[in-house]
């Protein structure tokens, strides 16, 4: 359908007689027609006032907007067909859903009536809303309000799709289905879509690729395998990742391995001058109890969760703890001594004053 | 024990209250119904008319009291509806945007509401003599305005803070115009919020008194000002004024009635939320 592209887009907040906020330094994206880019990011990143200047919502301090091809920046939100499902879904309270649908119909005017109904029909059966056209949104669960915010945005046939924190009201079980619905529907119509949110997981599950953001710059732009398997520095490391990832000071070898204390040393997965301060990011899931080899440590604590355990262990010297997945066979007792292993090849290793991954 | 005796005090002082709170009204009622010759030898037996009643509203007596009356009909409606068409908007904007000034401007406002009217007064009375105002329809829709307006703007403006504003930018998405989005979006919303607040300022505008006692004197005068007319002359008719009073307590008191419902919400200024 539709490319969309972010060029050097900027945002400078400005209050008398304070120094401006940059709340978005120079944003630099494309879209590739029909792909779903999740921009993933604590909250204050600047994801959401990125969003809100593609649609439109708010002025642009700098750079450009293209989608397909075309500038829009200059254009008013009401004349860049950019279609946006609300975090808290902006749903009008007195008109019932199929009068939801058709509103965002009408602006653009003498559309005929038949005309208006069949696209309000034809859309709610892709949404699934078909039996709840008669319902106010007072009476809707929030998935039914979300579905209804998407088709309000999808009606329209807009050229890109913006998505806020599309799940974040929903509780664990509407969670999971709406999140399969919105994926299948988006793959469905192909629209070019961004994706904004603070959940890892709903940017890992649905996004094409994802856009990780701090403090209104991009931290690293990838497939989900890529932010997950080679995170480009310790902050992409340490938010992408459930349990989160144990970061570990060190100090580079003469040997190809990392220092942590006096007797504890990891394994890195590249050569790093010897004498360089490190970081060393191993994944709960990348590390092993073994039975012989491998550095000794005492247990602090073990969670069993049925499906997995998550281990929190001490290595000997070594003041940040280690966090473990392990078996759901695995019974650990406070203050055992085990062995873990962890895998060369799947270990992160991070510049100690940069944070950047050394590769 | 202790208890009961505290609600035996709680209620007694409860109706001495209610008594305290009700006598003026119950006393202009028994007034009103007075003849003119036992008005100052009776208290409460006296042989009850509506001679007064039908007096006042006769226009007799030389005072064109359903005149006055109507008169406080057309500047209390003109002031809410003048009110509202410059508030709406402005109540709107101030809760939306914030520029230069603008919480300035916002409490310049408000000062209205609590600097006493005898400050402004004489000056007024100066420019509307000069200005051909003085005892005109649209001179006392203008002068309301210091009454009406601030208080419309102030209690619109929580109304519409309260509205997310995501409600007007999905219908500025879907290609509706800034105004088509406060028209069509924002003021629908807000209707029980321009009920309430109407009423409230009728009421405030309908009760005024110094105003149009010194702003007008004959073709624009209200009942406030008109019900006292009975009490010059020779001897004060205070049957005549208890009943011309009365009479003017009707129209808040039935629009108060009938909106209820929204008054309460609109006294509140927007802090509950349905």
């Amino acid at each position: 359908m539709t490319e969309l592209e972010l060029r050097d887009l900027r945002k400078t907040y400005r209050a008398r007689g304070r120094p401006g906020v940059d709340a978005v330094r120079g944003l630099d994206l494309a879209l590739r027609s029909g792909e779903l880019l999740g921009l993933l990011g604590p909250s204050g990143c600047g994801k959401s006032t990125t969003l809100r200047m593609i649609a439109g919502l708010e002025p642009v301090t700098g750079g450009d907007i293209l989608v397909g091809g075309a500038s829009v920046v200059e254009r008013p939100a009401q004349r860049r067909n950019i279609g946006v499902a609300f975090e808290n879904y902006a749903l009008y309270p007195p008109l019932s859903v199929a009068e939801n649908l058709a509103f965002g119909l009408k602006a653009r005017g003498r559309k005929a009536r038949g005309d208006v109904d069949r696209k309000v029909k034809e859309i709610a059966e892709r949404v699934g809303l078909t039996d709840l056209l008669d319902a106010r949104p007072a009476g809707l669960s929030s998935g039914q309000k979300q579905r209804v915010s998407l088709a309000r945005a999808l009606i329209r046939e807009p050229d890109v799709l913006l998505l806020d924190e599309p799940l974040s009201h929903l509780d664990a079980a509407q969670r999971d289905t709406t999140r399969r619905e919105l994926k299948r529907i988006q793959k469905d119509l192909g629209h070019t879509t961004i994706l904004v949110t603070h959940d890892q997981e709903e940017a890992l599950s649905l996004a094409d690729r994802i856009a990780v953001m701090k403090d209104g710059v991009i931290q690293q732009l990838g497939t989900p395998y890529e932010i997950y398997d080679s995170p480009a520095n310790v902050f992409v490391a340490d938010f992408v990742g459930e349990p989160a990832i144990t970061l570990l000071p060190g100090i580079a070898d003469r040997d190809g391995h990392a220092r942590l204390s006096g007797s504890v040393r990891i394994a890195l997965p590249v050569p790093v001058d010897p004498g360089r301060e490190v970081v060393v990011g191993i994944r709960p899931e990348d590390v092993r109890l073994t039975a012989e080899d491998g550095l000794p440590a005492r247990v602090v604590a073990h969670e069993p969760l049925l499906e997995s355990g998550i281990a929190t262990l001490a290595l000997d010297g070594v003041e940040r703890h280690l966090v473990v997945l392990t078996d759901p066979d695995v019974r650990l007792a406070h203050d055992e001594r085990v062995r873990v292993a962890a895998d060369r090849r799947h270990t992160h290793v991070f510049d100690a004053e940069t944070g950047e991954a050394l590769r | 024990m202790k208890k009961r005796v505290l609600g035996w005090l709680a209620d007694t002082a409860l109706v001495l209250y209610f008594v305290f709170a009700l006598f003026p009204i119950a006393w202009m009622v028994i007034l009103s119904l007075k003849p003119a010759d036992q008005l100052f030898s009776t208290y409460f037996s006296f042989s009850p008319t509506l001679d007064g009643y039908r007096t006042v509203l006769g226009d007799s007596e030389g005072i064109p009291f359903v005149r006055f009356f109507v008169n406080s009909l057309v500047v209390s409606v003109g002031a809410v509806v003048l009110s509202l068409v410059v508030g709406l908007p402005a109540a709107y904007a101030s809760a939306r945007w914030r520029f230069k000034g603008s919480e300035n401007l916002m409490f310049t406002l408000l000062s209205f509401r609590f600097a006493p009217e005898l400050t402004v007064i004489i000056p007024l009375f100066v420019l509307y003599q000069k200005l051909g105002l003085f005892d005109t329809y649209v001179g006392m829709v203008w002068v309301l305005q210091l009454v009406t307006l601030p208080l419309i703007v102030w209690i619109m403006r929580s109304y519409f803070a309260d509205l997310t504003p995501e409600l007007e930018q999905a219908a500025l998405l879907d290609g509706y115009t800034r105004k088509q989005a406060f028209f069509k979006v924002a003021l629908p919303l807000v209707k029980p919020g321009i009920a309430a607040v109407s009423l409230l300022a009728f009421i405030f505008a309908w009760n005024n008194f110094v105003f149009p006692l010194i702003l007008t004197s004959n073709e624009a005068q209200t009942v406030t000002v008109g019900a006292l007319s009975f009490l010059g002359g020779d001897r004060p008719k205070y049957n005549l004024t208890a009943a011309a009073a009365l009479v003017s307590v009707v129209p808040p008191l039935l629009l108060a009635l009938t909106i209820q419902r929204y008054l309460v919400r609109g006294l509140s200024f927007g802090a509950v939320k349905s």
